[in-house]
């Protein structure tokens, strides 16, 4: 077992692959509580707008105006694909409106692959200013770009939750993740609040696609699929509480981190996410069937 | 009610895990190999085009002599650049009197990591493209999968390699290193700089232990402990593997990677953002690392701290007639390679120069016979783009590139930093070859 001393590095780089997490999971969370979908293409969407602002930057364009377009794709990709293909799916399985998502990461990938390909070395990075400058501790430096992703992260929780709850919008929206028919029927513009929620989240994937993009990596594939592991931190809060999704993203970076610098488990840490959402849905499972059993009882 | 949504919610986002899973599965398994490019932009200099044929500005009018490539190309692994400039160099002969007035025809075939599909192509090709030789392949498991057809046809490859039946059978000889010996060569320049400990760390994925057994023979026989690390691909937390690899390096000890160069990038970026890149006497890379992408991404932080093994010749720095030619032809006939220069092209250029210089010695008809024959006749041909002579030769193995270059970034180009160098013979599999080829 490596000593305390080894593990200590681990804890920061864990803190920071949860806020990574967080970004990701927290977004997808937002948009399931106003539109009842889960949103596959959250990281596809980021990595098409991170590249995009990488091709502006080498194109010579200022880094902020190259920023706001990279948000602002992700925003009209989201809110295109809401506005097009959401009322057609309202009525369907929650499954079914994943997976529709999952079409849209794959198209999206795609192009990525042929417009930003990889043959030939190709390889891109973004770096934002806020990496030159930073902190140490324990003998590693911290860019002010990892305690911005952290805090992004929680702001984004604080603000979701404050708009979801004390918002005539957010009200909105939450209701219409329940049911959108009672709700067109009390007068709530269902086409406005639901475009609201997915441009809401497109800015949101915008924003976590540049972040991730510095921290983790500027590549199409990484990008696209570390909604993945975001996606086992929203499960483990049920896809219902954002404060719970952040404290399970942190929870798994943490601890995916501290199993590195231990041998016999260092090959395996790459399941944290999924073992810890499955024991979650177990242990929920279990809980309901004995709520259900008393109810019945 | 919105317990119960959520909760159909949270499963059919679990269902979904799996099969997304799945997905990043295949990806992962896609994404692994990929030898090098220096990408920069292609520039012709003095050279002329007419060079490649024996009768300049004479289109060549006879029949066509087939031949024929099979190439991945998939999201995030396309190697269709090797064919591609291969075709660039043959349009080039075509255009300048061909082959005894019979131009060539290069028919490429491409998959997407499907044995069946690969098996497919090669009875393509043969039974109904009727080609006679096999130039260009490049493929993360056509090697693998085709090599037995391919023997017992009579059909003597030359390709880039990847898989290990690409180096170990008797009818496929690369231009390329491939992984394994290109790590081979990254370890043996960090223990010429007297390291105290490797660590060397792969993508994991199938063919890590055969690409592995190189770099712990050469350690091994210079008494210098080597940790063996593997990832999976796409690396997320790229933090948490420099920092691993830096603490079991220790701070006379070097790290040597072997991935592509998004992941490598990932990896030596998270060190530098960590403070890292000084914690160790050196970082080392295989192949896919040299190319100038990388070089420019990194910044000056790692001048003369990266070093990476580079298995041909140096495209910016050299200014012979063979690298003229090479820019020249990509230039006026290479639109589809779309990596420019780089070792992509490279390796297809000089695939293509020992397929024309066998096809030139060819008395008679251009049959499958005859072609591969004179294929496997090819010996200490001078391509211009490798440290040494080409030779295929009848062996039962064949690594004829096994002398390299050591390249470093400086002001975000890669240059050379140690010349032409024979990878040890202590790899059982080099020993192997040189005294299978009489040149150990």
């Amino acid at each position: 077992m490596p000593s305390w001393q080894e593990f200590e590095p681990f804890i920061v780089s864990g803190l920071a692959l949860g806020g990574v997490y967080a970004l990701s999971g927290v977004g997808t969370v937002v948009l399931y509580q106003a539109t009842g979908v889960v949103y596959l293409a959250f990281g596809a969407v980021g990595a098409l707008g991170a590249l995009i602002a990488w091709s502006l930057t080498n194109a010579g364009a200022p880094d902020w105006l190259a920023w706001l377009v990279c948000v602002l794709v992700s925003g009209a990709v989201t809110l295109a694909y809401g506005m097009v293909f959401g009322p057609p799916l309202a009525r369907r399985d929650p499954l079914v409106k994943a997976v529709a998502t999952l079409g849209l990461t794959l198209v999206l990938f795609g192009l990525m692959d042929l417009l930003w390909t990889t043959s030939g070395g190709q390889s891109r990075a973004i770096t934002l200013p806020t990496d030159n400058g930073g902190f140490t501790v324990g003998q590693l430096q911290v860019t002010w770009t990892q305690v911005i992703g952290l805090g992004a992260g929680i702001a984004i929780v604080v603000v979701t939750t404050v708009f979801l709850r004390y918002t005539k919008l957010g009200t909105a929206m939450r209701a219409m993740a329940n049911d959108r028919e009672i709700t067109a029927t009390l007068g709530v513009p269902v086409r406005r609040v639901e475009a609201a929620a997915w441009l809401g989240c497109g800015v949101i994937a915008g924003v976590a696609g540049l972040l991730l993009a510095d921290l983790v990596a500027l590549d199409a594939t990484t990008l696209t699929f570390l909604v993945i592991s975001s996606l086992a931190a929203a499960l483990i809060a049920r896809l219902r509480s954002i404060v719970g999704t952040f404290v399970a993203a942190m929870a798994i970076g943490l601890i995916h981190d501290l199993l590195t610098p231990i041998q016999s488990l260092s090959s395996y840490r790459d399941m944290t996410p999924f073992v810890l959402a499955a024991v979650a849905l177990l242990v929920f499972s279990r809980h309901r069937v004995i709520s259900l059993s008393r109810e019945e009882a | 009610m919105k317990m119960r949504q959520n909760a159909r919610g949270a499963r059919a986002a679990a269902a979904l895990v799996a099969v997304i899973g799945t997905l990043v599965a295949a990806g992962c398994s896609s994404g692994s190999s990929g030898t090098t490019s220096a990408g920069s932009t292609a520039n012709a200099g003095a050279a002329s085009t007419s060079q490649c044929g024996t009768k300049p500005g004479v289109k060549a009018t006879g029949t066509p002599i087939p031949l024929g490539a099979i190439a991945t190309n998939q999201p995030g692994t396309s190697f269709t650049d090797i064919p591609n400039m291969a075709a660039a160099y043959f349009d080039c002969v075509n255009a300048n009197g061909g082959i005894n007035g019979h131009p060539i025809k290069l028919y490429i075939e491409t998959e997407q990591t499907n044995p069946a599909q690969i098996a497919a192509d090669a009875k393509q090709l043969v039974q109904t493209d009727h080609v006679v030789g096999i130039v260009g392949n490049t493929s993360i498991l056509e090697c693998t999968i085709n090599h037995s057809y391919w023997e017992n046809l009579g059909f003597f490859v030359v390709d880039s390699g990847i898989a290990p039946e690409c180096y170990s059978t008797p009818n496929s000889a690369a231009v390329n290193m491939g992984p394994r010996y290109s790590s081979d060569g990254a370890v043996q320049y960090a223990l010429s700089q007297h390291v105290s400990k490797i660590v060397f760390d792969q993508s994991n994925v199938p063919g890590t232990g055969y690409i592995a057994a190189g770099p712990a023979a050469l350690a091994a026989a210079a008494h210098v402990p080597i940790v063996q690390l593997t990832e999976n691909v796409p690396i997320a937390d790229a933090k948490s593997v420099a920092i691993k690899e830096v603490n079991d390096a220790g701070p006379n000890g070097a790290v040597i990677l072997n991935f592509t160069p998004p992941e490598a990038l990932v990896i030596l970026q998270a060190a530098q953002k960590l403070g890292l890149e000084d914690k160790v006497k050196l970082w080392g890379c295989s192949t896919p690392c040299n190319t100038d992408f990388l070089a420019k991404a990194l910044g000056p932080k790692w001048n003369n701290k990266l070093f990476v093994n580079a298995e041909l010749t140096p495209p910016d720095s050299t200014n012979t007639p063979a690298m003229r030619l090479y820019k020249a032809i990509l230039a006026k006939y290479g639109k589809a390679v779309s990596g420019g220069v780089g070792s992509f092209s490279q390796m297809g250029f000089a695939e293509a120069e020992i397929m024309v210089h066998a096809l030139r010695s060819v008395k008679g008809a251009y049959t499958v016979a005859s072609v591969n024959a004179a294929l496997k006749a090819v010996s200490d041909f001078d391509t211009g783009m490798l440290c040494q002579g080409w030779t295929y030769g009848d062996f039962p193995m064949h690594i004829p590139n096994n002398v390299d270059y050591t390249v470093t970034p400086k002001d975000g180009k890669m240059v050379v930093a140690k010349g032409c160098t024979p990878i040890s013979s202590v790899d059982p599999q080099i020993a192997a070859y040189r005294k299978a080829s009489g040149t150990g």
